[in-house]
Protein backbone atom coordinates (compact mmCIF):
# COMPACT_ATOMS: atom_id res chain seq x y z
CA UNK A 1 0.00 0.00 0.00
CA UNK A 2 1.33 3.70 -1.46
CA UNK A 3 1.97 5.69 1.66
CA UNK A 4 1.46 9.19 -0.18
CA UNK A 5 -2.17 11.11 -0.93
CA UNK A 6 -1.45 10.58 -4.77
CA UNK A 7 -4.99 10.92 -5.10
CA UNK A 8 -7.28 12.93 -7.30
CA UNK A 9 -9.85 15.66 -5.57
CA UNK A 10 -11.33 18.36 -7.02
CA UNK A 11 -13.86 21.36 -5.73
CA UNK A 12 -17.50 20.29 -6.31
CA UNK A 13 -18.87 22.71 -9.59
CA UNK A 14 -20.80 24.18 -6.91
CA UNK A 15 -18.41 25.75 -4.85
CA UNK A 16 -16.82 28.00 -6.96
CA UNK A 17 -13.03 27.89 -7.61
CA UNK A 18 -10.44 24.92 -7.78
CA UNK A 19 -7.43 24.51 -6.41
CA UNK A 20 -4.70 21.72 -5.47
CA UNK A 21 -1.34 21.18 -4.14
CA UNK A 22 1.98 18.92 -4.78
CA UNK A 23 0.16 16.51 -3.00
CA UNK A 24 -3.62 16.34 -3.51
CA UNK A 25 -4.42 16.02 -7.69
CA UNK A 26 -6.45 18.71 -8.66
CA UNK A 27 -9.41 17.24 -11.28
CA UNK A 28 -10.70 19.72 -13.85
CA UNK A 29 -13.30 16.96 -14.61
CA UNK A 30 -16.24 16.35 -12.29
CA UNK A 31 -17.94 13.69 -14.22
CA UNK A 32 -18.37 10.55 -12.82
CA UNK A 33 -16.51 8.09 -14.12
CA UNK A 34 -19.33 5.31 -13.43
CA UNK A 35 -21.51 6.44 -15.37
CA UNK A 36 -23.95 2.97 -16.41
CA UNK A 37 -23.28 2.22 -12.65
CA UNK A 38 -24.66 5.20 -10.66
CA UNK A 39 -28.51 4.72 -11.76
CA UNK A 40 -28.34 1.35 -9.54
CA UNK A 41 -27.01 2.08 -6.45
CA UNK A 42 -27.23 2.98 -2.86
CA UNK A 43 -26.43 5.72 -1.37
CA UNK A 44 -24.08 6.25 2.02
CA UNK A 45 -23.72 9.40 4.17
CA UNK A 46 -20.99 9.52 7.09
CA UNK A 47 -20.99 12.34 9.48
CA UNK A 48 -17.67 12.54 12.19
CA UNK A 49 -17.78 15.66 14.76
CA UNK A 50 -15.87 16.83 18.04
CA UNK A 51 -18.63 16.28 20.12
CA UNK A 52 -21.77 14.44 19.98
CA UNK A 53 -23.97 15.79 17.49
CA UNK A 54 -27.44 15.40 16.43
CA UNK A 55 -27.62 15.25 12.40
CA UNK A 56 -31.52 16.65 12.05
CA UNK A 57 -30.29 19.09 9.35
CA UNK A 58 -28.43 16.78 7.34
CA UNK A 59 -29.78 13.18 7.76
CA UNK A 60 -32.86 14.42 5.97
CA UNK A 61 -31.33 16.56 3.24
CA UNK A 62 -29.35 12.69 2.51
CA UNK A 63 -32.80 10.97 2.66
CA UNK A 64 -34.44 14.04 0.21
CA UNK A 65 -31.61 13.68 -2.28
CA UNK A 66 -31.34 9.76 -1.73
CA UNK A 67 -35.33 9.28 -2.89
CA UNK A 68 -34.35 7.74 -5.67
CA UNK A 69 -34.01 4.25 -3.80
CA UNK A 70 -36.75 3.16 -2.66
CA UNK A 71 -35.68 0.04 -0.92
CA UNK A 72 -34.97 0.62 2.85
CA UNK A 73 -33.10 2.81 5.03
CA UNK A 74 -30.78 2.23 8.24
CA UNK A 75 -28.59 4.92 10.20
CA UNK A 76 -26.13 3.71 12.52
CA UNK A 77 -24.96 5.51 15.53
CA UNK A 78 -22.27 4.85 18.69
CA UNK A 79 -23.52 5.56 22.50
CA UNK A 80 -20.83 4.75 24.96
CA UNK A 81 -18.61 3.41 22.49
CA UNK A 82 -21.19 0.38 21.36
CA UNK A 83 -22.59 0.78 18.08
CA UNK A 84 -26.39 0.90 17.23
CA UNK A 85 -28.32 0.69 14.13
CA UNK A 86 -31.78 1.73 13.17
CA UNK A 87 -33.14 0.14 9.94
CA UNK A 88 -36.19 -0.09 8.11
CA UNK A 89 -37.11 -2.13 4.86
CA UNK A 90 -39.38 1.14 3.48
CA UNK A 91 -38.89 3.72 1.58
CA UNK A 92 -37.03 6.73 3.02
CA UNK A 93 -39.10 9.05 0.87
CA UNK A 94 -42.40 7.85 0.69
CA UNK A 95 -44.67 10.20 -0.98
CA UNK A 96 -43.86 13.58 -0.62
CA UNK A 97 -41.85 13.79 2.38
CA UNK A 98 -38.49 11.61 4.77
CA UNK A 99 -40.25 8.76 6.28
CA UNK A 100 -41.52 9.85 9.98
CA UNK A 101 -39.48 7.68 11.77
CA UNK A 102 -36.08 8.29 9.97
CA UNK A 103 -37.04 12.02 10.97
CA UNK A 104 -37.84 11.24 14.28
CA UNK A 105 -34.42 9.42 14.57
CA UNK A 106 -32.99 12.38 12.99
CA UNK A 107 -33.96 14.57 15.92
CA UNK A 108 -32.70 12.25 18.20
CA UNK A 109 -29.63 10.44 17.83
CA UNK A 110 -26.37 12.08 19.22
CA UNK A 111 -23.40 10.56 18.28
CA UNK A 112 -19.77 11.81 17.13
CA UNK A 113 -20.03 9.21 14.71
CA UNK A 114 -23.19 8.64 12.27
CA UNK A 115 -23.56 6.66 9.43
CA UNK A 116 -26.64 6.50 7.29
CA UNK A 117 -27.61 4.10 4.31
CA UNK A 118 -30.16 4.54 1.66
CA UNK A 119 -30.72 1.48 -0.43
CA UNK A 120 -31.89 0.10 -3.92
CA UNK A 121 -32.61 -3.57 -4.02
CA UNK A 122 -31.61 -3.34 -7.74
CA UNK A 123 -28.13 -3.18 -6.88
CA UNK A 124 -28.25 -6.94 -5.41
CA UNK A 125 -29.57 -6.93 -1.80
CA UNK A 126 -33.04 -8.16 -0.36
CA UNK A 127 -35.77 -6.34 2.06
CA UNK A 128 -34.56 -6.60 4.99
CA UNK A 129 -31.43 -5.97 4.95
CA UNK A 130 -30.27 -2.55 5.38
CA UNK A 131 -27.40 -1.29 6.47
CA UNK A 132 -25.40 -0.49 8.59
CA UNK A 133 -24.17 -3.57 9.92
CA UNK A 134 -22.20 -3.69 13.38
CA UNK A 135 -19.80 -6.54 14.49
CA UNK A 136 -17.66 -6.47 17.81
CA UNK A 137 -13.76 -6.95 17.79
CA UNK A 138 -10.26 -5.96 18.60
CA UNK A 139 -12.01 -4.52 21.60
CA UNK A 140 -14.23 -2.29 19.40
CA UNK A 141 -17.80 -2.16 18.19
CA UNK A 142 -17.83 -1.58 14.43
CA UNK A 143 -20.13 -0.01 11.67
CA UNK A 144 -20.08 -0.67 8.24
CA UNK A 145 -22.38 0.64 4.69
CA UNK A 146 -20.92 -0.14 1.64
CA UNK A 147 -22.18 0.15 -2.14
CA UNK A 148 -21.40 -1.19 -5.05
CA UNK A 149 -21.40 -4.40 -6.81
CA UNK A 150 -18.94 -7.20 -6.11
CA UNK A 151 -19.37 -10.74 -8.19
CA UNK A 152 -18.65 -13.87 -6.21
CA UNK A 153 -18.23 -12.81 -2.52
CA UNK A 154 -21.35 -14.47 -1.61
CA UNK A 155 -19.82 -17.53 -1.60
CA UNK A 156 -17.42 -15.97 1.72
CA UNK A 157 -17.96 -18.04 4.34
CA UNK A 158 -15.93 -16.35 7.61
CA UNK A 159 -14.66 -18.52 10.12
CA UNK A 160 -14.59 -16.33 12.72
CA UNK A 161 -17.27 -15.56 15.23
CA UNK A 162 -19.97 -13.88 15.29
CA UNK A 163 -21.48 -14.28 11.73
CA UNK A 164 -24.16 -11.99 10.38
CA UNK A 165 -26.85 -13.74 9.42
CA UNK A 166 -28.15 -12.07 6.19
CA UNK A 167 -27.10 -13.55 3.03
CA UNK A 168 -25.77 -10.63 0.88
CA UNK A 169 -22.27 -9.45 0.09
CA UNK A 170 -22.21 -6.89 2.08
CA UNK A 171 -22.26 -8.62 5.20
CA UNK A 172 -19.58 -10.67 3.41
CA UNK A 173 -17.52 -7.93 2.86
CA UNK A 174 -17.54 -6.87 6.74
CA UNK A 175 -16.65 -9.97 8.10
CA UNK A 176 -13.89 -10.78 5.14
CA UNK A 177 -12.46 -7.38 6.22
CA UNK A 178 -12.86 -8.35 10.35
CA UNK A 179 -10.93 -11.50 9.05
CA UNK A 180 -8.01 -9.82 7.70
CA UNK A 181 -7.85 -7.45 10.66
CA UNK A 182 -8.31 -10.28 13.11
CA UNK A 183 -5.56 -12.42 11.34
CA UNK A 184 -3.05 -9.35 10.79
CA UNK A 185 -2.64 -8.21 14.55
CA UNK A 186 -1.49 -11.33 15.95
CA UNK A 187 1.49 -11.44 13.53
CA UNK A 188 1.91 -7.76 14.02
CA UNK A 189 0.84 -5.40 16.86
CA UNK A 190 3.28 -2.75 15.30
CA UNK A 191 0.66 -1.95 12.29
CA UNK A 192 -1.31 0.68 12.15
CA UNK A 193 -5.30 0.45 11.67
CA UNK A 194 -4.45 1.95 8.49
CA UNK A 195 -2.10 -0.22 7.03
CA UNK A 196 -3.72 -3.23 8.26
CA UNK A 197 -7.22 -2.12 7.05
CA UNK A 198 -5.12 -1.61 3.78
CA UNK A 199 -3.90 -4.68 3.22
CA UNK A 200 -7.25 -6.53 4.13
CA UNK A 201 -8.60 -4.44 1.35
CA UNK A 202 -6.23 -4.78 -0.98
CA UNK A 203 -6.53 -8.52 -0.52
CA UNK A 204 -9.95 -8.02 -1.05
CA UNK A 205 -9.94 -6.24 -4.30
CA UNK A 206 -7.74 -8.38 -5.95
CA UNK A 207 -9.40 -11.60 -4.54
CA UNK A 208 -13.22 -10.45 -5.41
CA UNK A 209 -13.01 -7.44 -8.05
CA UNK A 210 -15.78 -5.52 -7.90
CA UNK A 211 -17.32 -1.81 -7.10
CA UNK A 212 -16.60 -1.03 -3.58
CA UNK A 213 -17.45 2.18 -1.87
CA UNK A 214 -17.49 1.98 2.05
CA UNK A 215 -17.48 3.31 5.43
CA UNK A 216 -16.29 1.33 8.54
CA UNK A 217 -16.38 2.94 11.62
CA UNK A 218 -15.16 2.60 15.48
CA UNK A 219 -16.70 5.24 17.88
CA UNK A 220 -13.49 7.36 17.44
CA UNK A 221 -12.19 7.08 13.39
CA UNK A 222 -14.07 6.34 9.69
CA UNK A 223 -12.27 4.76 7.11
CA UNK A 224 -13.79 5.19 3.92
CA UNK A 225 -12.69 3.53 0.70
CA UNK A 226 -13.83 3.73 -2.72
CA UNK A 227 -12.63 2.56 -5.98
CA UNK A 228 -15.41 3.27 -8.37
CA UNK A 229 -17.50 5.86 -7.52
CA UNK A 230 -16.73 9.68 -5.90
CA UNK A 231 -16.68 10.77 -2.03
CA UNK A 232 -18.46 14.36 -1.33
CA UNK A 233 -16.56 16.16 1.50
CA UNK A 234 -17.70 19.06 3.07
CA UNK A 235 -16.64 20.57 6.66
CA UNK A 236 -19.20 22.83 8.23
CA UNK A 237 -19.29 24.87 11.20
CA UNK A 238 -22.24 23.73 13.83
CA UNK A 239 -22.82 25.85 17.10
CA UNK A 240 -21.12 22.67 18.69
CA UNK A 241 -18.07 22.13 16.93
CA UNK A 242 -17.14 21.55 13.17
CA UNK A 243 -18.34 18.40 11.72
CA UNK A 244 -17.56 17.17 8.19
CA UNK A 245 -19.72 15.21 6.22
CA UNK A 246 -18.71 12.48 3.14
CA UNK A 247 -21.57 11.33 0.84
CA UNK A 248 -21.73 9.14 -2.08
CA UNK A 249 -24.49 11.68 -3.28
CA UNK A 250 -23.67 12.80 -6.22
CA UNK A 251 -24.65 16.56 -6.08
CA UNK A 252 -23.64 16.75 -2.11
CA UNK A 253 -26.52 17.39 -0.08
CA UNK A 254 -25.75 21.27 -0.25
CA UNK A 255 -24.88 24.04 -2.43
CA UNK A 256 -21.75 24.77 -0.27
CA UNK A 257 -18.12 24.10 -1.36
CA UNK A 258 -18.05 19.89 -1.60
CA UNK A 259 -14.85 18.71 -2.47
CA UNK A 260 -15.27 15.84 -4.84
CA UNK A 261 -12.36 13.04 -3.72
CA UNK A 262 -12.32 9.64 -6.49
CA UNK A 263 -9.82 7.24 -7.14
CA UNK A 264 -7.12 7.75 -9.74
CA UNK A 265 -7.71 5.60 -12.64
CA UNK A 266 -5.20 2.94 -12.54
CA UNK A 267 -5.16 2.33 -8.67
CA UNK A 268 -7.20 -0.34 -6.66
CA UNK A 269 -9.03 2.87 -4.54
CA UNK A 270 -8.97 5.33 -2.25
CA UNK A 271 -8.38 5.09 1.44
CA UNK A 272 -9.27 8.18 4.14
CA UNK A 273 -9.51 8.24 7.66
CA UNK A 274 -11.51 10.85 9.72
CA UNK A 275 -11.09 11.93 13.30
CA UNK A 276 -13.97 14.75 14.04
CA UNK A 277 -14.28 17.22 12.04
CA UNK A 278 -10.58 16.62 10.50
CA UNK A 279 -9.27 14.33 7.42
CA UNK A 280 -6.74 12.67 9.57
CA UNK A 281 -4.92 10.87 6.24
CA UNK A 282 -5.43 10.41 2.92
CA UNK A 283 -3.92 7.73 0.27
CA UNK A 284 -4.08 5.00 -2.20
CA UNK A 285 -4.07 1.40 -1.67
CA UNK B 1 16.05 14.36 29.86
CA UNK B 2 12.33 15.09 30.38
CA UNK B 3 9.67 12.60 29.75
CA UNK B 4 6.85 12.26 28.44
CA UNK B 5 3.78 10.26 29.10
CA UNK B 6 0.02 10.21 27.02
CA UNK B 7 -3.35 8.35 28.06
CA UNK B 8 -5.87 7.80 25.20
CA UNK B 9 -9.23 6.27 25.04
CA UNK B 10 -12.82 5.76 23.90
CA UNK B 11 -14.68 8.14 26.46
CA UNK B 12 -13.21 10.30 29.47
CA UNK B 13 -10.70 8.15 31.96
CA UNK B 14 -8.47 9.29 34.59
CA UNK B 15 -5.18 7.43 35.45
CA UNK B 16 -4.89 7.32 39.08
CA UNK B 17 -2.52 4.71 38.66
CA UNK B 18 -0.77 5.37 35.55
CA UNK B 19 -0.14 8.78 35.91
CA UNK B 20 1.81 8.59 39.69
CA UNK B 21 3.77 5.48 38.50
CA UNK B 22 4.84 8.12 35.72
CA UNK B 23 5.81 10.47 37.95
CA UNK B 24 7.85 7.84 40.34
CA UNK B 25 9.74 6.31 37.48
CA UNK B 26 10.65 9.59 36.17
CA UNK B 27 11.70 10.86 39.27
CA UNK B 28 15.41 11.68 38.14
CA UNK B 29 13.68 14.63 36.39
CA UNK B 30 13.60 17.99 39.07
CA UNK B 31 12.60 20.83 37.32
CA UNK B 32 8.65 21.08 36.80
CA UNK B 33 5.69 18.74 35.77
CA UNK B 34 2.88 19.28 34.12
CA UNK B 35 -0.81 17.89 32.99
CA UNK B 36 -2.71 18.58 29.91
CA UNK B 37 -6.27 17.79 29.53
CA UNK B 38 -9.47 18.50 27.38
CA UNK B 39 -12.95 19.38 28.23
CA UNK B 40 -15.66 20.02 25.87
CA UNK B 41 -12.98 20.55 23.32
CA UNK B 42 -10.75 23.10 24.78
CA UNK B 43 -7.49 22.18 26.57
CA UNK B 44 -6.65 22.79 30.45
CA UNK B 45 -2.92 22.62 32.15
CA UNK B 46 -2.24 21.78 35.32
CA UNK B 47 1.52 22.69 36.30
CA UNK B 48 4.33 23.56 38.51
CA UNK B 49 8.06 24.45 38.60
CA UNK B 50 8.58 21.77 41.52
CA UNK B 51 9.76 18.31 42.13
CA UNK B 52 7.22 15.78 40.73
CA UNK B 53 8.57 13.35 43.09
CA UNK B 54 9.69 14.47 46.90
CA UNK B 55 11.94 11.57 48.58
CA UNK B 56 9.47 9.01 49.04
CA UNK B 57 5.98 10.36 47.44
CA UNK B 58 4.61 11.93 44.21
CA UNK B 59 3.89 15.81 44.41
CA UNK B 60 0.49 16.29 46.66
CA UNK B 61 -1.45 17.64 43.41
CA UNK B 62 0.15 15.59 41.00
CA UNK B 63 -1.49 12.73 42.72
CA UNK B 64 -4.64 14.46 43.66
CA UNK B 65 -4.93 15.52 39.66
CA UNK B 66 -4.08 12.11 39.08
CA UNK B 67 -7.77 10.92 40.20
CA UNK B 68 -9.95 13.72 39.07
CA UNK B 69 -8.58 14.66 35.52
CA UNK B 70 -10.82 12.97 33.50
CA UNK B 71 -10.67 13.08 29.30
CA UNK B 72 -10.21 11.27 26.20
CA UNK B 73 -6.56 11.88 26.16
CA UNK B 74 -4.45 12.89 28.83
CA UNK B 75 -0.89 14.41 28.13
CA UNK B 76 1.74 14.61 31.26
CA UNK B 77 5.50 15.96 31.01
CA UNK B 78 8.24 16.01 33.32
CA UNK B 79 11.04 18.11 33.33
CA UNK B 80 14.60 17.77 33.20
CA UNK B 81 15.89 21.63 32.31
CA UNK B 82 17.96 21.64 29.02
CA UNK B 83 16.36 25.46 27.96
CA UNK B 84 14.79 27.80 29.50
CA UNK B 85 14.83 28.91 33.49
CA UNK B 86 13.10 26.81 35.63
CA UNK B 87 9.27 28.58 36.28
CA UNK B 88 5.91 27.41 35.94
CA UNK B 89 5.73 29.04 32.35
CA UNK B 90 8.50 26.83 31.09
CA UNK B 91 6.68 23.66 32.90
CA UNK B 92 5.06 21.23 29.62
CA UNK B 93 2.51 20.41 28.20
CA UNK B 94 2.13 24.25 25.88
CA UNK B 95 -0.74 25.12 24.77
CA UNK B 96 -1.82 26.85 21.74
CA UNK B 97 -5.04 27.83 19.12
CA UNK B 98 -4.71 26.93 15.68
CA UNK B 99 -6.53 25.56 12.72
CA UNK B 100 -9.34 26.04 14.70
CA UNK B 101 -8.61 23.86 17.74
CA UNK B 102 -6.72 23.86 21.03
CA UNK B 103 -3.77 21.94 20.87
CA UNK B 104 -1.47 20.76 23.52
CA UNK B 105 2.02 19.94 22.75
CA UNK B 106 4.80 18.40 25.23
CA UNK B 107 8.52 18.09 23.97
CA UNK B 108 11.84 16.22 25.58
CA UNK B 109 14.89 15.90 24.00
CA UNK B 110 17.64 18.93 23.16
CA UNK B 111 16.81 21.43 19.64
CA UNK B 112 19.34 24.73 20.60
CA UNK B 113 19.30 25.71 17.10
CA UNK B 114 15.37 25.93 17.27
CA UNK B 115 16.10 28.93 20.23
CA UNK B 116 16.67 31.34 17.38
CA UNK B 117 13.53 31.24 15.81
CA UNK B 118 11.20 34.42 15.40
CA UNK B 119 7.28 33.87 15.20
CA UNK B 120 5.21 36.16 13.48
CA UNK B 121 2.28 34.61 15.29
CA UNK B 122 1.18 34.49 18.89
CA UNK B 123 3.92 33.37 21.00
CA UNK B 124 3.42 30.71 24.31
CA UNK B 125 3.47 33.09 26.50
CA UNK B 126 6.41 33.56 29.43
CA UNK B 127 8.47 30.79 27.54
CA UNK B 128 11.62 30.86 26.38
CA UNK B 129 13.06 27.50 24.93
CA UNK B 130 13.54 25.45 22.57
CA UNK B 131 10.28 23.35 23.22
CA UNK B 132 7.95 26.42 22.73
CA UNK B 133 9.34 27.30 19.74
CA UNK B 134 9.76 24.24 18.51
CA UNK B 135 5.41 24.55 18.88
CA UNK B 136 5.35 27.90 17.20
CA UNK B 137 7.20 26.43 14.17
CA UNK B 138 5.18 23.83 13.92
CA UNK B 139 1.61 25.90 14.54
CA UNK B 140 3.59 28.21 11.63
CA UNK B 141 4.10 25.45 9.53
CA UNK B 142 0.89 23.98 9.43
CA UNK B 143 -1.15 27.33 9.32
CA UNK B 144 1.11 27.75 6.05
CA UNK B 145 0.49 24.81 4.24
CA UNK B 146 -3.25 24.97 5.01
CA UNK B 147 -3.39 28.29 3.63
CA UNK B 148 -1.30 27.19 0.49
CA UNK B 149 -4.24 24.56 -0.54
CA UNK B 150 -7.20 25.14 -1.42
CA UNK B 151 -8.23 21.56 -1.45
CA UNK B 152 -8.41 19.97 2.39
CA UNK B 153 -4.99 18.88 3.65
CA UNK B 154 -4.91 15.52 5.67
CA UNK B 155 -4.18 16.53 9.25
CA UNK B 156 -1.53 13.86 9.13
CA UNK B 157 0.45 15.40 6.17
CA UNK B 158 0.29 18.97 7.62
CA UNK B 159 2.10 17.51 11.13
CA UNK B 160 4.67 15.29 9.47
CA UNK B 161 5.42 17.84 6.36
CA UNK B 162 6.03 20.43 9.21
CA UNK B 163 8.09 18.30 11.47
CA UNK B 164 10.16 17.22 8.49
CA UNK B 165 11.40 21.03 7.48
CA UNK B 166 11.65 21.49 11.32
CA UNK B 167 14.06 18.82 11.47
CA UNK B 168 16.09 19.63 8.89
CA UNK B 169 16.04 23.82 9.12
CA UNK B 170 16.84 23.26 13.12
CA UNK B 171 18.62 19.44 13.59
CA UNK B 172 17.92 18.33 17.11
CA UNK B 173 16.38 16.02 19.25
CA UNK B 174 12.88 15.78 18.95
CA UNK B 175 10.05 13.71 20.83
CA UNK B 176 7.24 15.39 21.07
CA UNK B 177 3.02 14.71 21.49
CA UNK B 178 0.58 17.27 20.11
CA UNK B 179 -2.66 17.17 20.46
CA UNK B 180 -5.76 18.65 19.15
CA UNK B 181 -8.36 16.63 21.56
CA UNK B 182 -8.99 14.11 19.27
CA UNK B 183 -5.92 12.73 18.26
CA UNK B 184 -2.75 12.61 19.24
CA UNK B 185 0.44 12.79 17.06
CA UNK B 186 3.60 11.27 18.60
CA UNK B 187 6.87 11.95 16.99
CA UNK B 188 10.53 10.99 17.89
CA UNK B 189 13.98 11.02 16.24
CA UNK B 190 15.62 9.72 19.63
CA UNK B 191 14.96 7.49 22.22
CA UNK B 192 11.52 5.76 21.86
CA UNK B 193 8.10 5.42 22.64
CA UNK B 194 6.64 2.61 24.98
CA UNK B 195 3.11 1.68 24.10
CA UNK B 196 0.37 -0.49 25.82
CA UNK B 197 -3.23 -0.86 25.17
CA UNK B 198 -5.70 -2.37 27.64
CA UNK B 199 -3.39 -3.09 30.60
CA UNK B 200 -5.16 -5.20 33.09
CA UNK B 201 -2.50 -3.63 35.90
CA UNK B 202 -3.10 -0.21 35.18
CA UNK B 203 -6.01 1.87 33.14
CA UNK B 204 -7.46 0.97 30.29
CA UNK B 205 -6.84 3.16 26.88
CA UNK B 206 -3.57 3.29 24.81
CA UNK B 207 -0.93 4.03 27.11
CA UNK B 208 2.35 5.64 26.11
CA UNK B 209 5.55 6.55 27.40
CA UNK B 210 8.79 7.82 26.15
CA UNK B 211 10.52 5.52 30.18
CA UNK B 212 12.51 2.79 28.44
CA UNK B 213 10.55 -0.03 30.38
CA UNK B 214 6.97 1.41 30.67
CA UNK B 215 5.38 1.78 33.25
CA UNK B 216 4.46 -2.02 34.43
CA UNK B 217 5.89 -5.39 33.53
CA UNK B 218 3.17 -5.99 30.62
CA UNK B 219 3.78 -6.62 27.24
CA UNK B 220 4.97 -2.54 25.92
CA UNK B 221 5.68 -2.36 22.14
CA UNK B 222 8.62 -0.53 21.57
CA UNK B 223 8.18 2.25 18.37
CA UNK B 224 11.07 4.10 17.35
CA UNK B 225 12.98 5.52 13.90
CA UNK B 226 14.38 3.14 11.92
CA UNK B 227 18.22 4.06 11.52
CA UNK B 228 17.35 4.89 7.40
CA UNK B 229 14.41 7.41 8.35
CA UNK B 230 14.54 10.69 9.92
CA UNK B 231 11.99 10.18 12.40
CA UNK B 232 8.78 7.90 13.49
CA UNK B 233 5.51 9.42 13.22
CA UNK B 234 2.43 8.02 14.78
CA UNK B 235 -1.52 9.42 14.90
CA UNK B 236 -3.34 7.70 17.72
CA UNK B 237 -7.09 7.85 17.78
CA UNK B 238 -9.57 6.05 20.33
CA UNK B 239 -6.91 3.20 21.52
CA UNK B 240 -5.34 2.15 18.46
CA UNK B 241 -2.28 3.90 16.70
CA UNK B 242 -4.56 5.24 13.22
CA UNK B 243 -1.34 5.87 11.28
CA UNK B 244 2.02 5.65 11.61
CA UNK B 245 4.74 6.42 8.78
CA UNK B 246 8.09 6.76 8.94
CA UNK B 247 9.61 10.53 7.60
Amino acid sequence: MNGSADVAVSQHPSGGALGGTATLCLTQDPEPFYQGVRQIMCDVLAISAGHNYTPKQYLPLFAERGRGNMDGWGIGFFREGQALVETSPEQVYPGYQVHESFQRLARVIDSRIIIAHVRCSLSGHHRGDSHPFTLDFLDHSWLFAHVGVVEGIDQYRTRNEPRLEVEVYSARIFEYLRDQLLSLYPMNPYLSLYTALGVGVERLVSEYPGHYAFFLANESVIFAFCNFRQFLLLREAETVGDILLITTVEEGLSPNNWFALRPEEGSRGTMLVVAGPELLHLGKV
Amino acid sequence: MCDLFALSAKTNFSAPKALPLFAFRASKNMDGWGIGYFRKGHAFVEKSAQRVYMPDRVHDSYQRLARVVSSRIIISHVRFRTSGAVDECHAHPFVLNFCGSDWLFAHNGKAPAIETYRTQGEVVAGAASDSARAFEYLRDQMISLCRKSAAPLPLFDLVSQGTARMIEEYPGDYNYLLSNGLVIFAFTNHRQFMLLEGSRKLEGGLLLTTLEKGLSDEKWLRMARSSSAQGLMLAVSGTDVVVRRSL
